[in-house]
């Protein structure tokens, strides 16, 4: 079979999960009551509440005396809430997929939090966040494989030796640490013991990267006369991209793009030490059964350096069971972003998460909202591993 | 004296012992090599030392539903009218002398921070064995982490083992029918794990409780929905790996020749195939448990109000109150504030909580590498 023909078919896979997710979200959303659904759906109304009935002060009263919303007639009547629930379901697909994922409430704990949020659309304000996340996801993401893949396969080279074991306790702490608790223990070394990475701002040079965590970062005095530019403030003016480093570099302040990066270090790292544990074994394993392969013996039957062979032979092919892995991995991968995102104060999918949970009334735009997002994340990320591995194994494409 | 010479006569035949059914005879064999595995005795005595505390929380004395808190009287003698439970501290570094006996030393500026105490004269570990737990060191009230880690067992416990025991069930149940039956049901079982386990645990557990538990504010209703919060995230794993299992399993010789036999579906199930699928599952459940009380702490980390009160003494509230963003800022201000002076980590508040959950997880994960050992015959040594 072909490669392409192999992705269309991957991405036909893709529908049914896409569809079923989001069939779950309409399950759930049908439990959240009216009023809070309205709120969220159509943003905070302006003259009248989203209740079903409101003083007849305000209306004049029907028939039976009492005064029925008519905001709230019309809202049910947008959502198809007085038809059947295929009806409904139709409604929610479609608002899904056209991206009318609701609006940020006026009191939630998202909108207090973050003050540019409130009122905005959910699509909008989980889009100035994503590319916060995306940028942690990448270091982290490349950190799990530096640390895992190598230490993986010297494990497995040295198979039940002291590297070995000290590669199992590795793991074992890495799946039993919470990894709040490691950034937390980390975060209190850094800013007091070490100093923290410092900052290198031209206006604040040499200050703690960490100092200020529970502050807006960067901080406003980092910038001349204390003013933040005009690219940088979130849901001002369009910045080029959305990703502060890339942003940071096209504007010409290297500066701020390696404090961004210096300042998403040690989360990443919280989040990767997590993840390669997971994925240690799993590479140690896979190399172990590769290693006892044929085609292995006949390497250093022919006189190959060992180096070579564990390098060249070994290492690449063990490399493809570790891509199907990777898919796995992600899930666990990108459930940690909300607790790391909160406790180092990063901007990202995850804070909102976390400061739409924090406080009732709850933002379900964004709960709901940030899940379809993860889960997409999730799904895209599986198909470009699937496709990859098989590119790089082209047994797969034949089954 | 009848008596005497029957029972003579019935030593002196060879003793007939009947013998055990295979199931035992495989628990002997799988108990003979897992008592081998030094690693796997370590998990095991620490998950008794566990089960041992989870009895002896039922008896301890004091409010399980709530975790105690005292007050520091910060320099002055104990007010044993108070409202609130207090504990005497004093702050050396500022010059002042113990009001009385019994009384802790306080780091400068954080009144509510006290470190483990032993009391050496009456021999015993003193009111605070694990330090305190503050939320703010600078205000006096605090809480006691050791009280709560013990109390704490039986809601760990109860919820990790109620979580695993009802997701493996129907985990089991969905495996076995999509592996065995095939074809249009298999798909439909699969894609719906694929839906379950393509969103993050966390989130899942979260929009769950959100949604069908906002009102819920009884401790049981509460504990209920989180337990069934936890089962619909939890049982699509379960599902996949009895599948995968049931996959090789029905195609064996035995369940062909029950097959021959005239054996009905069900009964091949029942009696052939689960028994024979199950054995993995058991330890990804014991691998399970100890993840639950870690799911539990991150959520509650973040926020996120799982339990009737915040400072509901469960492990994992424990350790996410210990280290929540507010309470390292409080630490860190203080120690900024005294501009080079030694500043004291308050180290007990994160090891405690964070050696439980630890401890938890990694013998349950001895305890299943053993078990998985034990039981794949190509893995003993």
């Amino acid at each position: 079979m072909r490669l392409w023909i192999y992705i269309v078919r991957r991405l036909i896979m893709v529908i049914p999960v896409v569809v079923g997710v989001m069939t779950l979200t309409f399950l759930l959303v049908s439990a959240v009551p009216t009023s809070d659904r309205l709120a969220s759906a159509f943003g905070v109304s302006p003259r009248l509440s989203w209740n079903q009935y409101i003083p007849c002060s305000r209306i004049n009263p029907d028939e039976n005396g009492t005064c029925i919303n008519p905001a709230w007639v019309r809202g049910t009547h947008e959502l198809g809430l007085d038809k059947p629930i295929p009806y409904q379901w139709a409604i929610y697909m479609s608002n899904s997929l056209t991206g009318k994922w609701g609006y940020v409430g006026n009191d939630s704990g998202v909108a207090t939090t973050v003050s540019i949020a409130r009122g905005q659309p959910v699509l909008t304000v989980l889009g100035w966040f994503l590319p916060y996340t995306l940028e942690l996801a990448a270091l982290a993401l490349t950190m799990t494989l530096f640390m895992a893949v190598p230490i993986g396969n010297i494990a497995a080279v040295n198979r039940n030796r002291p590297v070995d074991q000290a590669s199992r306790i590795l793991s074992f702490s890495g799946y039993a640490i919470p990894d709040f608790m490691l950034g937390s223990l980390m975060l209190m070394m850094f800013v007091l013991v070490i100093g923290g990475p410092n900052v290198h701002s031209p206006f604040c040079h040499g200050q703690s990267a960490y100092t200020d965590f529970t502050g807006s970062w960067p901080p406003p005095q980092c910038f001349p006369n204390g003013v933040y530019p005009s690219w940088l403030v979130m849901g001002q003016i369009s910045s080029p991209t959305g990703f502060p480093t890339v942003d940071a570099l096209i504007h010409g302040q290297w500066w701020l793009a390696l404090d961004t990066i210096i300042r998403i270090m040690i989360p990443a790292f919280v989040i990767a030490y997590g993840t390669a544990a997971d994925l240690l074994r799993f590479v140690r394993n896979s190399m172990l059964e590769v290693l006892n392969l044929d085609f292995i013996r006949s390497a250093r039957a022919k006189g190959l350096p060992e180096r070579t062979v564990i390098k060249k032979h070994a290492g690449r092919n063990s490399l493809n069971v570790t891509i199907t892995v990777l898919g796995l991995v992600f899930v666990g991968f990108l459930g940690g972003f909300p607790i790391i995102e909160y406790l180092f104060d990063l901007n990202g999918v995850g804070i909102m998460l976390a400061y739409s949970v924090t406080q009732t009334p709850y933002d379900y735009g964004i709960i709901f909202g940030s899940t379809v997002l993860f889960t997409l994340l999730i799904v895209t990320a599986n198909l470009i591993v699937d496709v990859l591995y098989a590119y790089l194994d082209p047994r797969v494409r034949l089954g | 004296m009848a008596d005497e010479s029957e029972k003579k006569v019935e030593a002196s035949q060879p003793r007939r012992r009947r013998r055990p059914s295979p199931r035992i005879d495989q628990f002997r064999r799988t108990w003979y090599f897992f008592r081998r595995n030094t690693l796997a005795m370590i998990g095991l005595g620490i998950l008794v030392f566990f089960a041992a505390l989870f009895v002896s929380s039922f008896f301890y004395p004091a409010d399980p539903t709530e975790l105690t808190t005292y007050v520091a009287t910060n320099g002055n003698p104990v007010n044993p009218n108070a409202t609130q439970q207090q504990i005497c501290t004093y702050e050396p570094g500022m010059g002042e002398l113990p009001p009385g006996p019994n009384c802790y030393a306080t780091p400068n500026g954080m009144p509510s921070v006290i470190a483990p105490t032993v009391n050496l004269h009456p021999a015993t570990l003193g009111p605070l064995p694990f330090g305190s737990l503050t939320q703010n060191p600078g205000s006096a009230p605090f809480y006691d982490p050791f009280d709560g880690l013990v109390k704490g067992t039986q809601w760990s416990l109860t919820v990790s083992v109620g979580v695993v025991a009802s997701g493996a069930l129907i985990g089991i149940l969905a495996g076995v029918v999509s592996g065995y039956y095939g074809g249009v049901v298999d798909e439909v079982v699969m894609r719906i794990t694929d839906i379950f386990l393509s969103i993050p645990g966390l989130l899942l557990v979260i929009i769950v409780l959100a949604v069908l538990a906002g009102s819920v504010t009884s401790l049981w209703g509460r504990m209920s929905y989180v337990i069934f919060a936890f089962v619909v995230t939890w049982w699509p794993t379960y599902a996949r790996i009895v599948r995968s299992q049931v996959l090789i399993t029905r195609e064996q010789r035995y369940v062909e020749a029950a097959k021959a036999s005239g054996a009905r579906g069900g009964r091949i199930l029942r009696k052939h195939i689960m028994p024979n699928s199950i054995y993995p599952v058991f330890v990804q459940m014991s691998l399970d448990v100890g993840t639950v009380p870690l799911l539990i702490a991150a959520i509650v980390f973040i926020g996120f109000r799982l339990f009737p009160v915040t400072n509901f003494p469960e492990w994992g509230t424990i350790a996410a109150l210990s280290s929540q963003p507010s309470v390292l800022s409080g630490f860190i201000e203080v120690c900024q504030s005294q501009q080079g002076a030694a500043c004291t980590f308050p180290w007990w508040q994160f090891l405690f909580p964070g050696l439980t959950l630890f401890l938890f997880a990694i013998s349950v994960s001895f305890f299943a590498d053993g078990l998985r050992d034990a039981l794949d015959p190509r893995l003993r040594r």
